[in-house]
């Protein structure tokens, strides 16, 4: 009788410390900084040498848990201007960059290295070096050149460049869309219209929810600056001059109110009349935004 | 090449261990023992004395460091060698997710047995050795006894001339020790030869034709036990009647009250005794030799040997 | 029952099989699993499926090569076994066919799970590629070849050890070495290692040419992506393979049968 009383004394008392012992592990877990949070990735030759059968699972197992990273911020992007404070991009470049020296091939790196990185960090460079080291691989991929070349009219503006991407991804998905896209690109009108049918794209395929609201916060800031463009156009089109600034379209009626940058910058009217905002749209490059984020990977990518 | 018909011929075997940190044991000094057709051969010694280590060697476990050792003409270590052979290791084990009639099966296949002769023959053994019960059952369930059981059971199966048992009464109790011993008489009345080891030398009593005594490594004598079970007898235990007390008092007998005269008669002087007590018109109420067992006469070849 | 059937009977026996069930119950989650990837579902669910498949081939290779000697002569089996008239070799022999024959039966049920979730996977996801069915499964062959190599070096090295370390842990470092030796190859082929002294790049070039190289044997980024092989590298995966393979066991034998077992 005694015996049995001190075995259940036993196995209740440690059960009872158990279960206290779980909310403290819970809560010092989630309060781990972020790089440990993403985890310390091993230097992928490394990786390579050791568990040579098992590149691809680590390279999607990396890329898993930057996605489940990225998700777990999701709170944070209702306002942008936390996200950047909330997100190591630097971890998840060097994240990325790893995952793809371990499986070239994987696509959701490239996918997620333009959806996410590129954008609010504003390294365009970099994000066309990675695009183009994948399409050596993934040689049959249209979405690749695709990339590269939006990356290239749009954020670059090399236009010579993003018809030749606009080309060779016509050439491997054999639509016609492609052949058109670098002709609209030379105008500026177009230019908005366009990154807006192409987050449109992008939004219809994604499947993550982190990402979906990401795209979606990109498309709002894209729709807001079409509005202005059009209120400039009608501006110039009803009084037959441009506006010299943004308040003159508010004080004409021509909008009620200039929307807001999500991002967190200001949007501006130029000299030659064009719109523009100070946060570039991206996280890092918007307005009173003084950290320098550096995404660069300690090594370049190379085929191997 | 009649030396070819000899089941058991080892000349001049010495083995050499070398054990940890290259320690060297001489387990084996230029043993020389053969085993003739049809008999049945005790390897007596010792714990330690080199039995098992021998018994290895001629079954190819082990190489000789130095010497020959063939079975039917063949030396042993050749895998065809075995063929004739029944081998039974001291302390068996087998493996054990099979079940005892699978094993069986095993051994019968890698002794060549079609498959039917190898299950009848199985279903034999298995009786003989009261194992039919517990075949279908997996070895790593069976008790000690039955595993060496199972072990004799597998010797028996390919009905081999030669039987070379490494301590076959091991770990039996004192039934399956009888049934052993049955085994091996009725193995000699077919003919059979068995050579196996022993440590007690109660077990060699009944069953040996020879007995090869070895310790420390050296075989210090081989005896044809019918010879020595003669030459062992010392004296006579002797009853007698109606024997004046002067014809016993030769032989220590200090007069006694009662009626009952009895005495102990040493071999020389047995004719002698016998032929006075006639004499003296007395009788023999009972005769018993008094025998130096084999037991005695193992112990004095150890205390010899400096072992004790 | 030839030992063969004996080995193969004593695996199952020691519920290895049943083990390797067990396994494919994780096959269940992956298709839950490969929905986390944003483009392509199908990669990543074949990429799990093929190294899940790897990983279990590899335990049971390491497993079985390092104990299933090494417990024949602990638990003494090896008297019994070894003093009927077989020839020592025949019985190394034995033994690794009945290993080759259950990890040949675990591989094909692999295949056929693999096979099983990636199609119920591409139903609903379809894939941008179309999944090459013949590299998927050639590279579960090639990967089954791999670990049959393996088990020969787990036996070579039991031929002459005593405890179940050196099969285990030396045929481990044979993996590793082998998977990391065109890796190391390449690197002191490249520029980037310039000033690597000669006697180093002797010392792995001696090591690239005796030791297994299991790069042959990876093929997996091509069943992943449907990538198109060349069948002759298929033949000559399986050639290397037959001859390296063919060496170690002879090796084994020879070893085994100078082998003392008191
Ligand atoms: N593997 C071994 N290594 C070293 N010494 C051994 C080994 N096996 C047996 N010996 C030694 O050889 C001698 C003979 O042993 P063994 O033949 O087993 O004796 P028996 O069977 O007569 O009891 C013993 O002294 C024993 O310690
Ligand atoms: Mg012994």
């Amino acid at each position: 009788m005694m015996r049995r009383l001190g075995i259940f004394a036993f196995f209740g008392v440690l059960l009872t410390l158990y279960v206290q012992l779980l909310g403290p592990v819970r809560q010092v877990m989630e309060q781990r900084p972020f790089v440990e949070k993403l985890g310390l990735i091993p230097h992928p030759q490394a990786l390579k040498l050791l568990f040579p059968d098992f590149r691809a699972l680590l390279g999607a197992t990396i890329l898993g848990r930057v996605t489940l990273y990225f998700g777990g911020l999701v709170e944070h992007f209702d306002d942008p201007r936390l996200l950047v404070k909330a997100v190591d991009y630097p971890a998840m470049s060097r994240a990325i960059h790893t995952a793809v020296k371990l499986d070239p091939y994987n696509m959701d790196a490239y996918y997620f290295g333009q959806a996410v990185l590129v954008w609010d960090v504003g390294k365009y460079r970099l994000a066309n070096e990675l695009l183009e080291y994948g399409m050596r691989y993934r040689n049959w991929d249209w979405q690749l050149p695709f990339f590269v070349g939006f990356n290239k009219a749009y954020f670059l503006g090399d236009l010579e460049g993003a018809a030749k991407m606009y080309m060779r991804a016509g050439e491997l998905s054999g639509a016609a869309m492609f052949k058109t896209l670098a002709g609209r690109y030379l105008q500026e009108v177009g230019k908005t219209e366009m990154a807006i049918g192409y987050l449109e794209t992008q939004l219809a395929g994604a499947r993550i929810a982190s990402v979906k609201k990401v795209l979606r916060l990109r498309l709002t800031a894209f729709k807001a600056l079409r509005q202005i463009e059009e209120a400039v156009d009608g501006y110039r089109r009803r009084y037959g001059e441009w506006p010299l600034g943004l308040e003159d379209l508010t004080a004409r009626g021509m909008l009620a109110e200039i929307p807001e940058d999500p991002y967190g910058g200001r949007f501006y009217l130029t000299e030659d009349h064009r719109v523009r905002t100070t946060s570039k749209f991206s996280l890092t490059l918007g307005a009173g935004k003084k950290k320098k984020v550096d995404v660069t990977p300690e090594e370049t990518l190379r085929d191997d | 090449m009649t030396e070819i018909s000899f089941p058991i011929k080892i000349h001049g075997l010495s083995k050499v261990y070398r054990g940890k940190k290259w320690q060297r044991v001489a387990a084996l000094r230029q043993l020389e023992l053969t085993v003739r057709s049809g008999e049945i051969f005790g390897f007596l010694g010792p714990n330690g004395a080199g039995k098992s280590t021998t018994i290895k060697t001629l079954v190819g476990l082990i190489r000789p460091t130095e010497g020959r050792v063939t079975l039917f003409g063949q030396p042993a270590g050749m895998a065809g060698a075995r063929q004739r052979v029944g081998y039974l290791p001291e302390n068996p084990a087998f493996p054990d997710t099979l079940t005892g009639r699978e094993f069986l099966a095993l051994v019968a296949h890698s002794f060549g047995l079609a498959r039917q002769q190898g299950l009848m023959a199985a279903e034999r053994v298995l009786d003989m050795l009261d194992l039919t019960t517990a075949a279908g059952r997996p070895i790593r369930s069976y008790s000690k006894g039955m595993v060496q059981r199972l072990g004799l059971a597998q010797t028996l199966l390919h009905d081999p001339d030669l039987y070379i048992l490494d301590e076959p009464m091991s770990g039996l109790d004192p039934i399956g020790r009888a049934l052993v011993k049955d085994i091996i008489l009725d193995l000699k009345a077919k003919g059979k030869t068995v050579f196996f080891s022993t440590h007690v030398t109660a077990d060699v009593e009944r069953v040996c034709d020879r007995i090869g005594v070895i310790v420390g490594g050296v075989l210090q004598a081989q005896r044809d036990v019918a010879g020595l079970l003669r030459e062992g007898v010392e004296g006579y235990f002797c009853r007698v009647s109606n024997c004046p007390d002067k014809v016993l008092q030769p032989f220590g007998y200090k007069g006694r009250d009662d009626v009952v005269q009895e005495l102990f008669v040493p071999r020389d002087r047995f004719n002698d005794f016998a032929s006075q007590l006639f004499r003296s018109g007395g009788s023999f109420d009972l005769v018993e030799p008094q025998r130096r067992d084999i037991e005695n006469y193992f112990l004095s070849l150890v205390r010899q040997a400096g072992e004790l | 029952m030839t030992l063969l059937g004996a080995t193969l009977k004593g695996i199952f026996r020691d519920r290895v099989f049943r083990g390797l069930l067990m396994v494919l119950v994780v096959f269940a989650a992956i298709p839950a699993v490969s929905t986390l990837s944003m483009r392509q579902v199908v990669s990543l669910c074949l990429t799990l499926c093929l190294s899940l498949s790897s990983l279990v081939l590899l335990v049971l290779a390491l497993f079985l090569g390092g104990t299933v000697l090494w417990r024949d002569l602990d638990r003494r089996y090896c008297h019994a076994l070894l003093s009927l008239p077989l020839s020592r070799e025949r019985y190394l022999w034995e033994r690794y066919a009945g290993i080759a024959l259950f990890l040949g039966l675990s591989a094909l049920v692999l295949g056929g799970m693999t096979w099983l979730v990636t199609s119920f996977v591409a139903a609903g996801y379809p894939p941008g590629r179309p999944i090459l069915w013949t590299v998927v499964f050639g590279c579960i062959a090639l990967d089954l070849l791999k670990c049959l190599l393996l088990v020969a070096f787990a036996f070579c090295f039991s031929a002459f050890s005593t405890s179940f370390f050196l099969p285990i842990f030396g045929t481990i470092a044979i993996y590793l070495v082998g998977g990391a030796s065109q890796g190391v190859h390449d690197y002191l082929r490249s520029s980037a290692a310039t000033d690597i002294s000669l006697a180093v790049r002797r010392l792995a070039d001696s090591l690239y040419y005796l030791l297994p190289n299991f790069s042959l044997f990876d093929i997996k980024l091509y069943a992943i992506y449907g990538l198109p092989l060349q069948t002759s590298q298929l033949l000559l995966s399986g050639g290397y393979f037959l001859v390296y393979t063919l060496l170690l066991l002879g090796l084994s034998g020879w070893i085994f049968a100078r082998r003392q077992i008191p």
